[in-house]
C-alpha cells in the first residue's frame, strides 16, 4: 500500500473561518476517490489542499504527502492566457519529451488540432478544459484531481474524459473528481468523502 | 536554476501583453520629451536639476514596470504546479527575463532624456551602464519578491512598499553619477555589488527554507 497523502484532523480554512473541521484521509496510489458535497462544504478547498495548490490556513494540519505527480484541474485555469495552446503545451510538457506526432494526435482526439496558434484567452471555458485535459492525457501524472470535472463540457467532452479516467484505471493511475453528487464518471471507487456530514 | 522555457514564455507574455511595452515606454518617452519645455521653456536645463529629475524618471518607470502586471499568487502556485517547475527556478527565470526586458528600455529612456534635454551626466558610459545593471537586478529581485510572499491587496499597496526602496536604490546611484573621481566611483560600485549580493543570499534562502 502505497500512500500519496495523508492527513488526521485536517482543518482548513481562510482566514479564521473554517471550511473543512478535522477530516481523516489518507489516499492511496492507483485507486480512484470522490469526493462530493453540497455549495460551501470545502470541496474545491479538499482538492486544491490534496494538489499541493491551497494558500488558505491548514491551522498546522499535519499533512504528508509523497513526491508523485499530483496535477490539478480546478474551477481557475491554469493554462496561460496570453501563450498560444502550442506555446502552453510545450510550456506545461517541458519535463515529458513527447513527440510531437503523439502530441498532434492527441489534440485531434479532442479536437483541439485546429486551433493549436491560437491564444487560450480567445477559447470558450469548455475549450480551455478540453485543452487542460488533453495536457493531463499527454503528462499522465500519478495522480489527476479535477473539481467539476462535467462543468462546461459537451456531451462529446465528457465522453473524452471518461476514456481518459478508464485508461488511467487501467494504466494504475489515480483520480480524484470532486462534484456535488456522484459523477458516474469514475468506475471503481476506493472511497467517496462526503463533506455534508 | 536558470531554466530557458520559462525566459521563452516570460518574453512571450510580454511580448503579448500590451500593458507594459507598449504603454508605458511611449508613456515616459512623452513625459521626457514634454518635461523640458514644462520646466524651463527650452531643451536644456541645469545639470543639478538633470541629475535629480533623471533619478526620479528611472523610480518612476520601474515602478511603473513593477506594477504593470502584479502576481497572483493562487494563479502561480497552480501554475507552477501544473508545469511541475519549483519556485526558486522560477524566480530566478523570471528575474533574468526582467532584466533581458527592462535593462534595455531603461539604458533606452536615460539616453532619450539625455538627448532631448542636451545635459550629459558626468561619470563615465561602464560606470552609468554598471550602476543601472545594479539598480535593475535589485529592484526586480526586490519586487518579485514581495510579490512571491505578499498578496497585494491592490497595485497602490505594492507602490508604497516598492518606492521607498527604489527611492533608496537610486540614492545609492547619485553620487556616482555626480561624477566623483574613480576610486570613490569604484568604492561605490562594490558596495552596490555587495548589496546586490546580500539580497540574492536573503531571497535564495528564504526561497529555498520556505516549503
Amino acid at each position: 500500500m502505497s500512500l500519496f497523502f495523508r492527513s488526521k484532523n485536517l482543518t482548513l480554512g481562510y482566514g479564521n473561518q473554517l471550511v473543512i473541521r478535522n477530516l481523516n484521509i489518507s489516499l492511496e496510489l492507483s485507486k480512484n476517490y470522490e469526493i462530493t458535497g453540497r455549495n460551501g462544504s470545502g470541496k474545491t478547498t479538499l482538492i486544491m489542499c490534496i494538489s499541493n495548490n491551497f494558500i488558505g490556513n491548514d491551522f498546522n494540519s499535519n499533512i504528508e504527502r509523497n513526491s508523485n505527480s499530483v496535477m490539478e484541474i480546478g474551477s481557475i485555469p491554469s493554462l496561460i492566457p496570453k501563450l498560444s495552446l502550442i506555446d502552453n503545451i510545450e510550456y506545461f510538457l517541458h519535463k515529458e519529451n513527447i513527440d510531437k506526432k503523439n502530441i498532434l494526435n492527441i489534440l485531434k482526439k479532442y479536437e483541439l488540432d485546429s486551433f493549436l496558434d491560437d491564444q487560450i484567452e480567445d477559447f470558450s471555458s469548455g475549450m480551455v478544459k478540453r485543452s487542460e485535459i488533453a495536457i493531463a492525457d499527454l503528462k499522465n501524472p500519478d495522480v489527476l484531481c479535477i473539481d467539476e470535472p462535467k462543468v462546461y463540457l459537451d456531451e462529446n467532452g465528457i465522453g473524452l474524459l471518461n476514456d481518459l479516467l478508464k485508461k488511467r484505471s487501467t494504466e494504475g493511475n489515480s483520480s480524484i473528481l470532486s462534484s456535488q453528487e456522484n459523477s458516474s464518471l469514475l468506475t471503481s471507487i476506493e472511497r467517496s468523502i462526503n463533506l455534508n456530514d | 536554476m536558470i531554466k530557458k522555457y520559462i525566459i521563452k514564455k516570460e518574453m512571450n507574455v510580454e511580448f503579448r501583453n500590451n500593458t507594459s511595452l507598449f504603454l508605458i515606454t511611449p508613456t515616459m518617452c512623452v513625459l521626457i520629451i514634454v518635461f523640458p519645455i514644462l520646466s524651463e521653456n527650452r531643451f536644456r536645463i541645469d545639470n543639478d536639476l538633470f541629475l535629480i529629475v533623471e533619478l526620479l524618471f528611472l523610480i518612476m518607470f520601474t515602478t511603473l514596470f513593477s506594477i504593470r502586471n502584479p502576481l497572483n499568487e493562487q494563479q502561480l502556485i497552480k501554475e507552477l504546479n501544473f508545469a511541475s517547475i519549483n519556485k526558486t527556478d522560477y524566480f530566478y527565470s523570471k528575474t533574468i527575463s526582467e532584466l533581458v526586458i527592462f535593462y534595455p528600455q531603461v539604458m533606452a529612456l536615460l539616453i532619450l532624456f539625455s538627448g532631448f534635454t542636451n545635459t550629459s551626466l558626468n561619470s563615465s558610459l561602464i560606470y552609468i551602464c554598471l550602476s543601472v545593471l545594479f539598480f535593475c537586478v535589485n529592484a526586480i529581485m526586490v519586487n518579485l519578491f514581495l510579490q512571491f510572499f505578499t498578496s497585494f491587496n491592490s497595485r497602490f499597496v505594492q507602490f508604497t512598499l516598492i518606492v521607498p526602496i527604489y527611492i533608496g536604490f537610486a540614492i545609492l546611484i547619485a553620487p556616482l553619477w555626480l561624477g566623483v573621481n574613480q576610486e570613490i566611483s569604484s568604492i561605490y560600485l562594490v558596495m552596490y555589488l555587495g548589496i546586490t549580493l546580500v539580497i540574492y543570499a536573503f531571497t535564495n534562502f528564504y526561497l529555498r527554507s520556505t516549503k
